[in-house]
């Protein structure tokens, strides 16, 4: 049986571990800096006073003017999130997270370790913790797991049995279904509001009229397909930490911070020569909020220069001086060594050899010797101000 | 391209490309070029004027000429009325 662990507006959470107070009263997840000013989770508290999550700020503030905005926490959501999937792992479940606040995972393996399905995912529940809120949906297919999570109330476990998949599917909500904004309002346009009604109808007519979207929504409708849980490899943790004793700002010194950092994180012998796919680099702000940026490099690599030239621009991004700078391997290459082309692409060598032998008229010559030519004004009716021969580094 | 390294002008700054060289040009009463570089001119293939930047300090008011020598060279001068003078330039 598949089951979906379902923790609704973990972001806040997460954000509002180090501020438990607001928990209590109206507050709203903020909006990313430089996007569309739409709220994220709200507290009970707030959708109480008419507050929904996506409304806009300004609505929202009018609604309730005593609206806490909470800004948003990304290195907190990562690590309790991480936290979170240790404990499921810990309790003996092969997870899949989805995203922030979803996780799946099959319980056929630790049914005879917990005498069964009802006790098994009572362990999830109990390993995550009440705090989170947390609520189970099982079923024979992941979509109706994941449906019954979303209609569980907190700390409850739905099992929904294979024979009554569609009956249980056919009252809910179209916007289970993942669909876009315009898909839906095409879907209510028609009158459509229930998952059965849109499993009612024909499935060439649903394709014909909503693309491929439909036809996957027609499809998830009758419970989507029976795919297995992939479960995620633990992941083992490689990070390294730097604290700073005052607020840092200066680019000089971020960069030099980073180079340590790197200069640590390659020394681990957890890493066992392999070089690294992805990398993550956070930070914890002078405020109080922290930042997090992800780099997924194009070629796996271990190698110093290389990382820090994609790393460190990412610094520019920080938006205000920070305490702590923390490097995280977040995915390792499984191989040791670097595949050599066999054959080299088409000009590779010519232009190897021309850069070779530019650098050697250079160095001969000197700075100044070789040069580019740059179009300024091709349209001039005058010759030479067409344009100019400039010194380049080779 | 490399530049002539022996030219300290050369180094570190920008220049122009097909700047005007100076030309020796003995010219007809209609002022169409008639030996260039001490060689005789066979045909005048094209003539052209161009007229430009009158409203700066630095006017430019040149008369060119393509022409064919005797060697078979194609070369392009041009007579600067601003400054009498001629030049060869690739226009």
């Amino acid at each position: 049986m598949i089951a979906c662990l379902l923790i609704p507006g973990f972001e806040l959470r997460a954000a509002l571990r180090a501020r438990p107070r607001l928990a209590l009263v109206p507050a709203a997840l903020a909006a990313e800096a430089g996007e569309e000013p739409l709220l994220g989770p709200v507290t009970a508290a707030a959708e109480v006073s008419g507050v929904k999550p996506g409304m806009r700020l300004g609505e929202a503030l009018a609604t309730c003017p005593s609206l806490v905005l909470v800004e948003r926490d990304p290195a907190a959501v990562e690590g309790e999130w991480e936290e979170v999937l240790r404990r499921l792992e810990d309790a003996g479940f092969a997870v899949q997270p989805l995203e922030h606040g979803v996780v799946v995972f099959e319980t056929r393996g630790v049914e005879r370790l917990y005498g069964g399905v009802q006790p098994a995912l009572e362990r999830a529940l109990a390993a995550v913790g009440s705090a989170w809120d947390p609520r189970i949906g099982a079923a024979a297919r992941r979509f109706t797991a994941l449906a019954a999570a979303s209609v569980a109330r907190p700390g409850q476990i739905l099992i929904v049995a294979e024979k009554e998949e569609e009956s249980f599917l056919q009252p809910l909500p179209l916007s289970l279904l993942p669909l876009t904004a315009a898909r839906y309002a095409e879907l209510e346009g028609l009158g459509l509001r229930r998952i059965g009604e849109l499993a009612q109808l024909p499935r060439g007519a649903v394709a014909e009229r909503l693309g491929i979207d439909g036809r996957k929504a027609w499809r998830l409708a009758h419970g989507g397909r029976k795919a297995r849980v992939r479960g995620r490899r633990p992941a083992v943790e490689l990070a390294e930490v730097l604290a700073f004793p005052e607020a840092v700002g200066n680019e000089l010194t971020l960069r030099r911070a980073l180079g340590s950092l790197l200069e640590r994180l390659l020394a681990r012998p957890e890493r066992a020569g392999r070089p690294f796919r992805k990398l993550a680099l956070a930070a914890r702000l002078v405020d109080g909020g922290s930042w997090r940026r992800v780099a997924t490099l194009r070629d796996a690599t271990a190698e110093l220069g290389r990382l820090r030239a994609s790393l460190g621009p990412k610094l520019a991004e920080l938006p205000a001086p920070i305490v702590e700078l923390r490097l995280e391997a977040v995915e390792l290459a499984e191989h040791t060594g670097q595949q050599l082309a066999l054959v080299e692409p088409a000009g590779e060598e010519a232009t190897a050899r021309l850069r070779e032998g530019l650098r050697q008229v250079r160095a001969s010559t000197g700075t100044g010797s070789v040069c580019t030519v740059v179009e300024v004004a091709p349209w001039s009716r005058i010759p030479e101000t067409r344009a100019l021969v400039v010194p380049r580094d080779v | 391209m490399v530049t002539d390294s022996r030219d300290p002008s050369a180094r570190g700054a920008a220049r122009r490309l097909n700047a005007p060289r100076p030309a020796l040009v003995e010219q007809r009463f209609d002022g169409t070029p008639r030996v260039v570089n001490r060689e005789l001119v066979t045909l005048v293939r094209e003539e052209w004027r161009v007229v430009d930047r009158w409203w700066t300090d630095e006017p430019v008011d040149r008369r060119y000429f393509e022409v064919v020598l005797e060697s078979g060279r194609n070369v392009c001068v041009y007579h600067d009325q601003e400054l009498g003078s001629w030049f060869s330039q690739n226009a």
